[in-house]
């Protein structure tokens, strides 16, 4: 008994530490860039577009620095926090759901799909909606497909569904590299849009990809202890009250949702899905209930620096941040891999 | 309690179970036996609802199964399953805890109840020591303890067992299976238990359903169950059935037999005595060969033997030297024998007329292969006479051959 409640106060410490860790990041993700802003600043910015508590604020803030920070700054780490959080939550929900490790958000074809659709927008009708619209529309798509071809008698096996995935990916991986090859003049714009990033994203993308993510991740969360008694096997689950399909089947559909609207507004970020949860275990875990808001924290944490590194290391060229997840994932994963 | 009415069910298009019909009451010790592939892990599953039957229903305390919410149906039954493969460094106690998932609400915490149904099934299992130990760093069978209180942790008055003891040692099979039968004897709890060990079966069980192909060959106590007949018609083998005399259970010892037609190999009849004639006989019997023996005491390890394999023998009282009536009868044993072998046998004046025996085989033209590593001197005791005996046996043809090998791989080349 004293095991357990020591337990749980080591997991609330960690969450309070993973939040203040969450504030100050986006506190110095704000301030650093090509123009450095200091925190001063930045907390002045802020508490004047606060009603009620503007009124503190005796001087108004430099108009040059409010532009920085609230419209580039800030919407583009809310969404790398959004983006983020929810990548490593739907990675989550797929290494419990294939009851493997290794599993990512990106194993049932949602991405590949995604960056199909985005193509095709690219090409047949290029704006600044049509590309996440349709690598939205196309990532879901692909998993609807993936999910009709691995379902069999009212029941969708793992190993079909990761194979059926698999298949799919390559199909439309295929496609895109056909569209790529035929539209030559367009290649550069779809390689950086696949390597995913966040420069030039605006209110608009976080406040797109918001309701998605937002409710993707509680309705996961919704799952976790059935999501930690399938561990034990789906039968085993399903011998201790667990509606197994039933509960699959709407995890397959929040992480898609999840995942195509972060693909859909930031590209085919690599890796925060797959190392996130497994760092995670590491420090809170394998139980569902902790260890899926914890990823969602860490997740978002994690993509904020990315994001950070990623305009400031080269500045003021940016890099696309899916270079830098993978540049840390990779070495990282390899880590794991000969750990285990 | 449990009422399976008919039931069918199918895998890819197999029909695994036909026509399954059988009732489960309160505090039964109901043992599912058949061989590898004869249905026993499908139809639990299909009693406990995971398969969908294609005939019949299944009823537990009169509703149907397949209605039935399944946090309800995990109310009531619990199962543990062959083996359990978890990825995640879940702790053991976190893994018992999961037994309490059909009664926690949707975001309910456990709660002190919980927590001491789970304490009170890992002590029963001797699992609490392991309560922090990562389930991916305990062995196989640590994690079967941990899985079996798991399952008395649901807390159900209903549990399914299919082969729980397969990675078990043999002091915690004993402990585990002993923990379950006082359950059941104690709070009446209802096992079914899923094996293909005859013998864990009828220790345990009360009653027993014999599986053959998917139908039930034979139910009932386990007595009228385990019989060697349905064992040879069921597996395929020949099985000896004796009570245990320190556990008063039965238990069936399984013989090799190759099954082919025991006249076409050849009739072969064996003199020997005092155990040295028993592993002979047996390998003979295995390979086919249609065995006589005799004279031998009956009480003789020999004769024991004999009757074990149903191996017709001639007979002599305890203790008591051979009769001539007794010898005639051997003699009309050997009959048509296509060799008699003699082994390594000590000689006293009851038993010459084995010898005697011998002699007269060799008159009638039978071959004779004698086993004699140990050289008759050394055993005779007549003062002599078999030992004459015995040269004349050798002058007129037996052959002597140093062991049992040599005289098999001899009777092969013969025959």
């Amino acid at each position: 008994m004293q095991a357990i409640k020591l337990l749980s106060k080591h997991r609330k410490k960690t969450f309070s530490f993973l939040i203040l860790l969450g504030i100050a990041t986006i506190g110095i993700s704000l301030s650093i860039g090509s123009v450095s802003i200091s925190v001063k600043d930045i907390l002045k910015i802020i508490t004047h577009k606060i009603p009620l508590l503007n009124t503190l604020i005796k001087d108004e803030p430099i108009q040059k620095y409010q532009l920085i920070i609230l419209n580039l700054r800030l919407p583009r780490i809310l969404l790398a926090m959004l983006v983020g959080s929810g990548l490593a939550t739907a990675g989550v929900a797929m290494q419990g759901l294939f009851k493997n490790p290794m599993a990512s958000p990106y194993v049932v074809g949602v991405s590949s799909g995604s960056s199909f659709g985005a193509a095709l927008a690219i090409l047949i009708l290029p704006g600044i909606f049509s590309v996440p619209l349709l690598a939205f529309l196309a990532g879901l798509g692909a998993i609807f497909l993936v999910y009709r071809i691995s379902r069999r008698n009212g029941k969708v096996p793992v190993e079909t569904l990761l194979l059926a995935g698999i298949a799919i990916g390559f199909f439309f991986s295929a496609i895109t590299s056909l569209l790529m090859y035929i539209s030559a003049q367009s290649v550069h714009y779809l390689v950086f849009w696949m390597m995913g990033g966040f420069g030039g994203r605006s209110w608009d993308h976080a406040v797109t990809a918001l309701p998605f993510i937002g409710f993707g991740i509680p309705a996961i969360y919704y799952f976790s202890r059935e999501l930690n008694v399938m561990q034990l096997g789906e039968e085993s689950a399903t011998h201790l009250g667990v509606n197994v399909e039933r509960v699959k089947k709407l995890l397959l559909i929040f992480s898609s949702l999840i995942t195509a609207a972060a693909v859909a507004v930031s590209g085919v970020i690599g890796f925060v899905g797959l190392i996130i949860p497994h760092i995670t275990r590491i420090i809170v875990g394998p139980d569902h209930r902790i260890l899926i808001p914890a990823s969602a924290l860490l997740g978002g944490i994690f993509l904020v620096w990315c994001d950070s590194l990623a305009r400031t290391v080269i500045s003021p060229v940016e890099l696309p941040v899916g270079i830098i997840t993978s540049c840390f994932g990779a070495p990282f994963f390899i880590y794991l891999l000969k750990k285990r | 309690m449990l009422k399976i009415e008919k039931i069918s069910c199918s895998l890819d298009n197999t029909l695994i179970l036909k026509d399954v019909d059988f009732k489960v009451n309160r505090g039964d010790f109901l043992g599912i036996v058949g061989p590898n592939g004869s249905g026993k892990t499908t139809l639990l599953r299909a009693v406990s609802g995971i398969l969908p039957l294609i005939k019949g229903k299944v009823y537990l305390e009169g509703e149907d199964v397949s209605q039935m919410d399944k946090k309800k149906i995990a109310k009531k039954i619990a199962m543990v399953p062959q083996n359990t493969f978890i990825n995640f460094p879940f702790t053991a106690m976190e893994v018992v805890m999961m037994g309490r998932n059909p009664y926690l609400g949707r975001f309910e915490r456990e709660g002190r109840k919980d927590l001491d149904k789970a304490k009170e099934s890992m002590i029963l299992t001797k699992t609490w020591g392991l309560r922090n130990r990562k389930v991916t760093k305990i062995s196989g069978g640590e994690l079967q303890r941990v899985i079996i209180a798991q399952a008395l942790a649901q807390d159900t008055q209903i549990l399914f067992l299919d082969e729980p003891t397969a990675h078990l040692d043999i002091n915690h099979e004993l402990e585990i299976l002993s923990l379950i039968t006082r359950l059941n004897r104690e709070k009446l709890l209802t096992v079914v238990l899923v094996t293909h060990n005859l013998n864990l079966a009828a220790r345990y069980c009360r009653k027993l359903i014999l599986l053959k192909k998917g139908e039930i060959y034979a139910r009932g106590e386990v007595e009228d169950i385990l019989t060697p007949e349905n064992i040879k018609s069921v597996f395929h083998i020949r099985a000896l059935v004796k009570k245990h005399p320190l556990t008063g259970s039965i238990y069936t010892l399984p013989i090799y037999f190759n099954g082919k037609n025991k006249t076409a190999k050849g009739k072969i009849h064996l003199i020997c005595g005092g155990g040295s004639g028993s592993s002979l006989l047996r390998r003979l019997w295995e390979s086919g060969f249609e065995v006589t023996t005799g004279v031998l005491n009956v009480l003789d390890a020999d004769f024991e033997t004999a009757t074990l394999l149903n191996i017709p023998t001639v007979g002599e009282a305890p203790f008591s030297p051979i009769t001539s009536e007794s010898y005639q009868k051997n003699v009309e044993m050997m009959e048509g024998s296509k060799v008699v072998i003699l082994t390594e046998v000590p000689f006293g004046e009851g038993n010459l007329l084995n010898l005697r025996a011998v002699e007269q085989a060799l008159k009638e033209g039978m071959k004779v292969i004698v086993i004699n590593k140990i050289p008759v001197q050394e055993r005779d005791y007549t003062k002599g006479k078999a030992t004459r005996i015995f040269e004349d046996l050798r002058k007129d043809g037996a052959k002597l051959v140093k062991n049992e090998e040599e005289a098999i791989s001899l009777i092969e080349n013969e025959l």
